[in-house]
């Protein structure tokens, strides 16, 4: 690749490269696997760079939004192939478990269980709610953006991120739904 | 209970997402109905129990050399890491295969073609690229063509059938602008590209590039290419239900009824 070439996609990719894996674990739910449609992900990238105009301007968020969509549609299509083996990972009983040392004091303790039942929430979410959640709230895109990385129109994330945030709370009161 | 259809009022007002109008009409609802001003607590206390309890990563240094690496390299030879996995043994076949081919044959036009059409499809994809008319509904999608093409795409709707119409956009492919409709089918899109029949009627034949799945075809009237990555049953489902509505069109002498 040409050193201009080269400049445009590090410049393009690299500043994006811990959303993507930040993406890519909350769509895999495994750190391996994220690394591996990361690198999956940034080779369809390297490949289709050329195709690849950024708003002028707004080339940041362009180019953001353009590597997290890849991100997003290689996790798809590898969690299509390993869905047998996806689901016998879904939930480890004693891996997420609530059991905390005993001696934690008894806030610490609480606060503990809240977040591990968030997160353990947000990892039983199906991927479509699950992904708009991490997109939104831990990556800060408008709905457009979410828009264009998920494929579907503003509306539906729309909708979609409220009925995600909902479960959550509902988890989080202690609610399970279904 | 909240009062119906708030909540994602309510959402996108915090996200800041509301237009200025709306933003105005929530606030002053949720300063008079105690109701959806808790709801709207309960969301901010959500917002702070993520921000606490849910953490983003950081790429590991190693990914992040490897992907430094490889665009230093170009992109025929990105690093595979554990190979043994056979999900990198197929992707790095697939690409050395293609690179192989790529380089040891010159491409027919056909190929050259799908190609650029496969590289529509994905400049499609990033952000505010898939649509120049955005719309589910086929009338219009169809008149947005007029004055824009030479032709007037013959556009359908197969929300009933799962594979609903998102809407339309010009594209240049072959040296021509040809018109590009785009279908969604669950997370996945479809881009459907057709211009003017320069050749005699072809049977839809199918081709696969990097995950992605090409079938053409030829009518009387168009030449069609079907894009996408959905799964190969699943596209010719589409091309079938395409090809039906097409021909549902013509009456037997093969004229058009109306549309």
């Amino acid at each position: 690749m040409e050193s201009s070439e080269l400049a445009r996609f590090e410049a393009a990719v690299l500043p994006h490269l811990d959303a993507a894996y930040t993406l890519a674990r909350y769509l895999t739910r495994n750190a391996s696997d994220a690394e591996d449609v990361v690198q999956d992900a940034c080779l369809r990238a390297l490949k289709y760079f050329e195709g690849f105009r950024g708003e002028p301007g707004a080339s940041g968020t362009g180019a953001r939004a353009w590597l997290l969509a890849i991100v997003r549609n290689t996790a798809y299509s590898s969690r299509r192939r390993q869905r047998a083996d996806a689901l016998a990972t879904e939930f480890d009983e004693t891996q997420h478990s609530d059991a905390v040392a005993e001696d934690n004091p008894e806030g610490v303790l609480l606060q503990k269980a809240a977040k591990e039942t968030l997160r353990r929430a947000l990892d039983r979410l199906a991927p479509e709610f699950r992904e708009v959640i991490v997109l939104r709230e831990l990556q800060g895109l408008s709905y457009k953006e979410i828009s264009d990385v998920t494929g579907v129109p503003v509306g539906t994330v729309m909708s979609r991120l409220s009925r995600a945030r909902t479960r959550l709370q509902q988890a989080l009161r202690g609610e399970e739904e279904r | 209970m909240t009062h119906p259809g708030i909540e994602a009022q309510v959402d996108a007002f915090l996200d800041g997402e509301l237009g200025e109008v709306d933003a105005r009409e929530l606030e002053t609802h949720l300063a008079q109905c105690p109701e959806c001003a808790r709801f709207r607590d309960g969301r901010l206390e959500l917002r702070s129990a993520i921000a606490a309890g849910i953490p983003t990563f950081q790429a590991p240094v190693a990914l992040r050399e490897r992907v430094r690496a490889a665009g230093a390299r170009g992109p025929l030879r990105f690093p595979v890491r554990r190979l043994w996995r056979p999900l990198a043994v197929a992707a790095s076949l697939a690409v050395v295969a293609f690179g192989t081919w790529n380089l040891a044959l010159r491409h027919s036009a056909s190929e050259t073609l799908a190609d650029g059409l496969l590289a529509s499809h994905i400049r499609s994809l990033m952000p505010g690229h898939l649509t120049d008319v955005l719309s589910s509904d086929q009338h219009t999608v169809k008149p947005w063509f007029n004055g824009r093409l030479d032709f007037s795409p013959p556009v359908y709707d197969f929300a009933g059938r799962g594979y609903p119409l998102l809407g339309g956009r010009l594209d240049y492919v072959d040296g021509r602008a040809v018109a590009a409709l785009v279908y969604g089918r669950r997370q996945h899109l479809i881009n459907v590209f057709l211009w003017p029949a320069t050749r005699g009627a072809a049977a839809p034949a199918a081709r696969s590039r990097h995950g992605y799945h090409l079938l053409h075809w030829i009518t009387a009237d168009y030449s069609y290419w079907v894009v996408s990555d959905l799964g190969l049953a699943e596209l010719q489902e589409f091309t079938r239900l395409v090809r039906q509505a097409d021909s549902a069109i013509y009456d037997s002498s093969g004229r058009p009824i109306s549309q």
